[in-house]
């Protein structure tokens, strides 16, 4: 056996791992977005906020959360950003420096979106 | 060149054309008549360009123009059009025969030019008509049934109208013709091919020659110069993470210091024409530095072996499952089988290429790059594509797609044509043969299975071990899933108390492993329905009952430990019986002799609703009360647009003209994952109706059921669904193995009736049997086409089908199922509703192959007492084992 297949081997579920979010276990997938959008609350927000160095979530970063909270809600998928852009009135750059990580990677994952690339079944 | 004048479809045209010419190029480039299909590069083989010339139905791609002068072409074209189509067309509709489509109009010409000469053919006569049209979806079964119909409707002895369904008589359990069916019969949907794309560059892609080697250098100075070419890429050129993920970022788009797999891409070459893209890419010069090659995971297990991928060990996974001590019942059981099975790398052939194009809508910092393609998971792919290439407003869309059969669940060629767009801005088509499509494609998974079976002295089984180690290829696609799935679904239809199994997944330089219908399970049953023979045999006991009696039953667990509380398995068995005796009286006749005839029998119960799954669905009343569903659910040939409109016109109580579908493109649509795992109708269908039962709430609350009373009420007209499966309290624990499985099960049975000649070692399938339980059927014809279409693929995979990396590049080498290796299939369906199902329902997709390569080799052994443990079961293989017995 070569040697590196005795260190990093994995196991179980690579997609999933539950996490302890503002009291409460939540189910994630392995680059930290919600399994369940469902188990997004306020709290949970605020608390990936603080995972991603943000003490606390301005006003406009709560926009920007509840306006993907909505789109996500409404049409079932996460906006792109020209959806983003159009629907508040704030500039791509502007968006991507309100959260650490930009949209994808930081507003998205605080607003309790799915992974789009998650693969089920 | 030369001058040929010629009628088309009863219009006469004047072409001026070079000697080498063919009919379908024609007919495709030049009259812009895409219809005909071309599959085979142009060697004749799948049909699907069949016209006819002369009254006679030719491959189109065989027939060079020069050769034409004065000939009078028909296309399916000129048989008829969606609103007023031709007898032959209707029939194909109204048969259920049409499924992804791609081979229906040479389907269709071939059956024209037979019953304009024979209208009334029988079932050899139509077999030989057809023999040159490949279909990969149906096991020909409907288009038998098909043709028969339309001679009935040319003959006057029926009408269209008396065999079509009532569209307002009820929904669920009636086979209503497909939404998209008739403009696939008609030759008018459009596949990726199909798309007329203003000024598009035609791509070609630079693929490496080497199994496994570092890039020294890609010099493209020569190729540049060549007429036509507009530019060449390379891995520098693209602004993204040039990574595709799943489930591991592993793969490039394109290979910038290393190859794993021999035809990885390397550069794109955008041409004037295809054949300037494909000369110039001839001509960019790759030096490699070869490095080792691993063939199989032995090797890249072995102490010493490079390593594939920095980031990870060639054993990159592994999964144990312990139920019980299997080790300790063992050593107490009363009859114990050991064995050891492979299954081979095998093709999901689809019939269409890899295609896709590419463009930008839209300009400055709204420019969108779009991608038309064969995706079966249009947001996952969009995802991909907007990480991979660094740019974030893409819109994915789904063309019309010739099967995929689990291939499409993966990228394949869009993210060439998505580079190739951003970089040279331009329209992109990235239309590959199909050899070069075999190698860029993810293959189904070899195993290696180790295992061990036992029962005590009723007959009843008591433990069951199992170590199967599967090839992983050079990337990870779904690799772990399919680990994991064969896992969830180990145990079958049995219960098993006792269980150590470990699944063990290898990086080798083969192609990449990906989705194969069924993925993972029809590897694993083939290894357990083969134990359960021999060891049926040990017993003495007659095979099918010793199925029955040790059939799991509601209360007792699978192999996960989860719990089933219904499992209609002996119910099916019951069912059955009759079948399987009358099979087992007439194959006692012929034990004698070189023909011998066997009887096989394999079941299982394949896993629907994965552990976790979710869906959204969302619908719309629309200003005249009707409803557009929206949701990303792909249909390459299943008959999901089928599922939506009956379930959406039965629940919500609306004509089924009056439902429309919005599912092809990533701008309009909810996410819905793959349509893979056989998982649409219950996750999609079960999210439709959760959808649609908060719009009929919301019209009940108002009392009205018009968009203008929601409106006045102020209520929404907009709602999403989203039916979550079980096992959302997480993964399989990552020692033992024990946790949630699948939320429902669908089972099934199947029998093979074959006739082994002893003297060449070859295998005439007679007859196979199914009985399936898959809970209320909401479309007759698509459960049955999916039954029929799965059990081809499996006899396929358990007779003949292996695909070999370089050397299988057509579909003559890779043995595709015909006319000729065609056999009768008989059906038996039982409807138990599911309690979490939508409207009873569960899923068929996948189940229909799983059972039938073990049902085969069983009535192998049974016709001439030898088994064979490596799949293929070819003749060479049989009589060698059959002289070895000797």
């Amino acid at each position: 056996m070569n040697d590196s297949a005795t260190h990093n081997l994995e196991a179980g579920d690579v997609h999933q791992k539950f996490r302890t979010i503002a009291g409460k276990e939540i189910l994630f997938d392995k680059q930290g977005f919600l399994w369940h959008p469902e188990d997004w609350t306020e709290e949970v927000a605020v608390a990936l906020a603080l995972e991603c160095g943000i003490e606390t979530l301005s006003d406009d970063q709560w926009r920007v959360i509840r306006f993907l909270r909505d789109y996500f809600s409404y049409h079932g998928r996460a906006p792109l950003n020209r959806d983003l852009k159009t629907g508040l009135g704030i500039s791509l750059m502007e968006l991507e420096c309100l959260f650490p990580g930009g949209i994808r990677h930081g507003a998205r994952r605080v607003a309790g979106l799915p992974n789009p690339r998650a693969c089920t079944g | 060149m030369k001058k040929v004048v010629m009628k088309i479809n009863g219009k006469s045209h004047q072409f001026i054309v070079e000697p080498d010419r063919v009919l379908l190029d024609l007919l495709r480039e030049d009259m812009l008549l895409t219809g005909a299909k071309q599959s085979c590069d142009r060697k004749g083989q799948c049909g699907a360009c069949t016209v006819i010339v002369n009254g006679k139905a030719v491959r189109s791609c065989l027939q060079k123009v020069a050769n034409l002068d004065g000939a009078e072409v028909i296309t399916v074209e000129g048989l008829g059009t969606p609103d007023n189509p031709h007898l032959i067309q209707e029939a194909y509709v109204l048969s259920g025969a049409v499924q992804c489509g791609f081979c229906t109009p040479g389907m269709i010409m071939s059956t024209k030019a037979l019953l304009d000469r024979n209208p009334n053919p029988d079932v050899e006569e139509i077999k030989k008509a057809l023999e040159h049209n490949l279909c990969r979806c149906t096991g020909y079964a409907k288009i038998i049934d098909a043709v028969t119909l339309a001679g009935r409707f040319i003959r006057g002895e029926t009408t269209p109208d008396k065999v079509r369904p009532d569209p307002n008589g009820p929904k669920i359990g009636v086979s209503h013709p497909r939404p998209s069916a008739m403009i696939k019969a008609c030759g008018v949907a459009a596949f990726s091919a199909d798309i007329k794309l203003q000024d598009a560059l035609e791509l070609a892609v630079v693929r490496s020659t080497e199994h496994h080697a570092k890039i020294k250098s890609i010099n493209t100075s020569e190729a540049e110069k060549m007429p036509g070419v507009m530019g060449i890429m390379t891995a520098d050129d693209i602004k993204g993470t040039n990574r595709i993920v799943i489930i591991f970022p592993d793969q490039p788009i394109l290979c910038k210091d290393k190859v794993q797999c021999l035809g990885d891409p390397i550069a794109i070459v955008a041409a004037q024409t295809k054949n300037q893209a494909v000369a110039a890419a001839e001509a960019v010069k790759i030096t490699y530095e070869p490095l080792p090659v691993l063939k199989n995971p032995r090797e890249a297990m072995a102490e010493g072996a490079i390593q594939i991928h920095q980031e990870w060990p060639n054993l990159c996974f592994a999964q144990p499952q312990i139920k019980g001590d299997a080790e300790k019942a063992i050593a107490a059981s009363a009859v114990v089988v050991e064995a050891n099975f492979t299954t081979q790398i095998n093709h999901q052939a689809p019939l269409e290429p890899e295609a896709t194009v590419a463009y930008i809508e839209g300009e400055g910092e709204d420019a969108q790059l779009v991608v038309v393609g064969r995706s079966i998971q249009i947001h996952g792919m969009m995802a991909n594509l907007q990480e991979a290439l660094g740019y974030e407003n893409v819109r994915y869309e789904e063309a019309y797609s010739g099967g995929q059969f689990g291939i499409k669940a993966a990228m394949t060629s869009e993210g060439i044509s998505g580079a190739a767009a951003l970089h040279f801005k331009r329209s992109v088509r990235y239309i590959p043969s199909l050899a070069e499509s075999m190698l860029l494609t993810n293959k189904r998974h070899a195993f290696d299975m180790k295992v061990k079976l036992a029962a005590d002295k009723d007959g009843k089984l008591t433990a069951f071990t199992i170590e199967y180690i599967v090839d992983n290829g050079a990337y990870q696609i779904i690799g772990i899933y399919v680990i994991m799935r064969a896992m969830w679904m180990l145990s079958g239809s049995y219960n098993i108390p006792n269980i150590n199994a470990m699944g063990k997944l290898v990086y080798t330089n083969n192609p990449a492993g990906g989705a194969a219908r069924g993925a993972g399970p029809p590897q694993v049953t083939f290894a357990l329905e083969s134990a359960m023979d021999m060891l049926a045999e040990k017993i003495g006991m007659d095979p099918f009952k010793f199925r029955k009696i040790n059939s799991l039953l509601p209360g007792q667990s699978v192999s996960t430990g989860m719990v089933y509380e219904q499992w209609p398995f002996p119910e099916l068995c019951d069912a059955f019986q009759p079948s399987y005796d009358r099979a087992k009286k007439e194959a006692a006749d012929l034990k004698s002799g070189p023909i011998r005839r066997g009887v096989g029998i394999a079941t299982h119960a394949f896993g629907i609703g994965g552990p976790g799954d979710a869906g959204r669905v969302a619908v719309e009343l629309d200003p005249d009360d009707g409803i557009t569903i929206f949701a990303a659910v792909a249909d390459p040939g299943e008959g999901n647009d089928s599922m939506l409109t009956q379930i959406a016109s039965h629940v919500g109580g609306i004509p089924m003209n009056k439902i429309r579908l919005v599912t092809r493109d990533t701008d309009h649509t909810a996410e819905m994952g793959p349509a893979a795992a056989s998982r649409m109708t219950y996750m999609a269908g079960g999210s439709l109706i959760l959808a649609l039962e908060q719009l009929k709430k919301a019209m009940e609350e108002v009392g009205s059921k018009t968009y203008e009373g929601l409106r006045k009420a102020g209520k929404a007209t907009h709602y999403v669904g989203s039916k979550q499966a079980a096992g959302q309290e997480g993964p399989l624990d990552p020692v033992t193995g024990q946790g949630p499985s699948f939320e429902s099960r669908v089972h099934n049975i199947q029998m093979a009736e074959v006739e082994v000649n002893t003297d060449t070692g070859e295998v005439r399938v007679i007859k196979m049997t199914t009985a399936v339980d898959a809970g209320t059927v909401i479309n007759p014809h698509n459960l049955e086409g999916q039954l029929h279409g799965g059990i081809d693929q499996g006899v396929g995979y358990a007779l003949r089908e292996e695909y070999i990396h370089g050397k299988t590049n057509d579909w003559n080498t890779f043995k595709f199922p015909t006319m000729k290796t065609s056999f009768p299939m008989d059906v038996i369906i039982k409807e138990t509703p599911r309690v979490k199902g939508p409207l009873g329902a569960t899923g068929i997709g996948e189940m229909t192959m799983v059972s039938t390569a073990p049902a085969v080799i069983n009535a192998i052994y049974d016709a001439c007492g030898v088994r064979i443990y490596n799949l293929p079961a070819t003749p060479e293989k049989i009589k060698a084992a059959l002289t070895a017995k000797k």
